[in-house]
C-alpha cells in the first residue's frame, strides 16, 4: 500500500513537471526588479528609430530651467 | 558595483555551471533558440537514462563505485568544459549517475524494504511543489536568496569534505551521520537547501529561455536540473533511512 502511495507521488509529479515546466512563470515571477542577473551584461531598454536616432525607455520627467542647474 | 563584497570577489555567481556563456546571446535564429519545452523534454530524457543506469545499477550492485566515479568526473566535465558540449556529456552523466544511485537503493532497500520507493515519490513530490511555488512567484528567488544559498551549499560541501577526509584517520564528524535529533536536523537542513538548489535552476533555465540563448543551454539547464536531483534524492535517502534506523 505504502508502495503504492509513492509510485503515485512519482508519476503524478512526473506528471505536473512535464506540463507545468513548459508553462512561462507568471508575471508576479518575471517582471521583478530583484531578480537573480545571471549575466553581467543586461539588455539595455533602448530601441532604434529608423531613422537612428535612440529611444530610451522609462518614466518622462519634466525639465525646467530652475532645475537644470 | 555590487552591495555584496562577496559577489565583487568572485563574480555574479559562485557555481559555474550557471554562469559560463550566459552573455553569449548573439544572432540565433528562433528555432536554435533555448525554449522551455526543450529544456523540460532534454530533462526527461536525462531522467529516462538516469531511471535505466539505475536499472542496471540495481541488478548489479558491485557497479555503485564505478558509476559514482565516473558521474563525478563527467559532471566536471560538462561543468568546466565549453557548454556548447553538454549534449555529449549530460547524458553518460545521468547514465552513470543513475548506476551508482540504483546500487545505493538495493543497500539501503536490504535493510529497510520499501525505502526506494519512498526516496523517489519524495524528491519528485518536492520537485513538483517547488516547480509550482516558482511558476506561481510564491517563492522569488533574489541576489540574497541565491547567495545565502550558495554559501549553505558551499558549508555543507566542505564539512562532508572535512567528514570524508578525517573517515581515513579513524574519525569523523559524528551528528551528520547519527540518527539522533541533532543528526536529523542536519539532515532536514541539507534535503532544504538541495531543494532550494531547484528554484535556482528553475530561474536559470526560465531566464535563459526569456533570453534566448543558443540552443546547447537546454542541455546545460537540464543537466544543472539533474545534478540538483541526485544531490536531492541522496539526501532524502538518507534522511529516510535516519528516521527509520531509531
Amino acid at each position: 500500500m505504502n508502495s503504492i502511495l509513492f509510485g503515485i507521488l512519482t508519476i503524478v509529479s512526473l506528471f505536473i513537471f512535464m506540463n507545468l515546466g513548459k508553462i512561462k512563470a507568471s508575471k508576479k515571477q518575471m517582471n521583478r526588479d530583484d531578480r537573480i542577473k545571471w549575466s553581467s551584461r543586461r539588455k539595455p531598454n533602448i530601441h532604434e528609430n529608423r531613422d537612428g536616432s535612440k529611444v530610451i525607455e522609462g518614466s518622462a520627467e519634466e525639465v525646467s530651467d530652475k532645475t537644470k542647474h | 558595483m555590487s552591495k555584496h563584497s562577496a559577489l565583487n570577489t568572485f563574480g555574479r555567481s559562485g557555481n559555474p555551471a550557471f554562469t559560463r556563456n550566459f552573455d553569449n546571446t548573439e544572432a540565433f535564429s528562433q528555432s536554435e533558440r533555448m525554449t522551455l519545452d526543450g529544456a523540460v523534454n532534454k530533462t526527461a530524457i536525462l531522467l529516462g537514462l538516469c531511471f535505466a543506469g539505475a536499472f542496471v545499477g540495481w541488478n548489479v550492485p558491485s557497479l555503485t563505485l564505478p558509476g559514482f566515479i565516473i558521474g563525478t568526473i563527467l559532471a566536471f566535465v560538462t561543468i568546466f568544459r565549453n557548454p556548447a558540449k553538454a549534449g555529449s556529456t549530460a547524458p553518460f552523466y545521468a547514465a552513470f549517475e543513475g548506476m551508482a544511485l540504483g546500487g545505493i537503493t538495493v543497500y539501503a532497500e536490504m535493510q529497510y524494504p520499501g525505502i526506494g520507493i519512498q526516496a523517489i515519490g519524495l524528491t519528485f513530490g518536492i520537485l513538483a511543489s517547488l516547480l509550482f511555488c516558482y511558476k506561481s512567484g510564491i517563492i522569488k528567488p533574489t541576489e540574497n536568496f541565491r547567495l545565502m544559498l550558495f554559501s549553505a551549499t558551499m558549508g555543507i560541501m566542505l564539512l562532508y569534505l572535512v567528514s570524508f577526509i578525517m573517515s581515513f584517520f579513524g574519525s569523523g564528524i559524528g551528528f551528520i551521520h547519527s540518527n539522533g535529533l541533532f543528526g536529523i536536523g542536519f539532515s532536514l537542513f541539507v534535503v532544504g537547501i538541495a531543494a532550494l538548489n531547484l528554484v535556482l535552476d528553475f530561474d536559470f533555465i526560465e531566464e535563459g529561455a526569456e533570453r534566448g540563448l543558443p540552443k546547447y543551454m537546454e542541455w546545460y539547464g537540464a543537466f544543472s536540473l539533474m545534478v540538483t536531483l541526485v544531490w536531492l534524492y541522496i539526501e532524502v535517502l538518507r534522511l529516510l533511512i535516519k528516521l527509520r534506523s531509531r
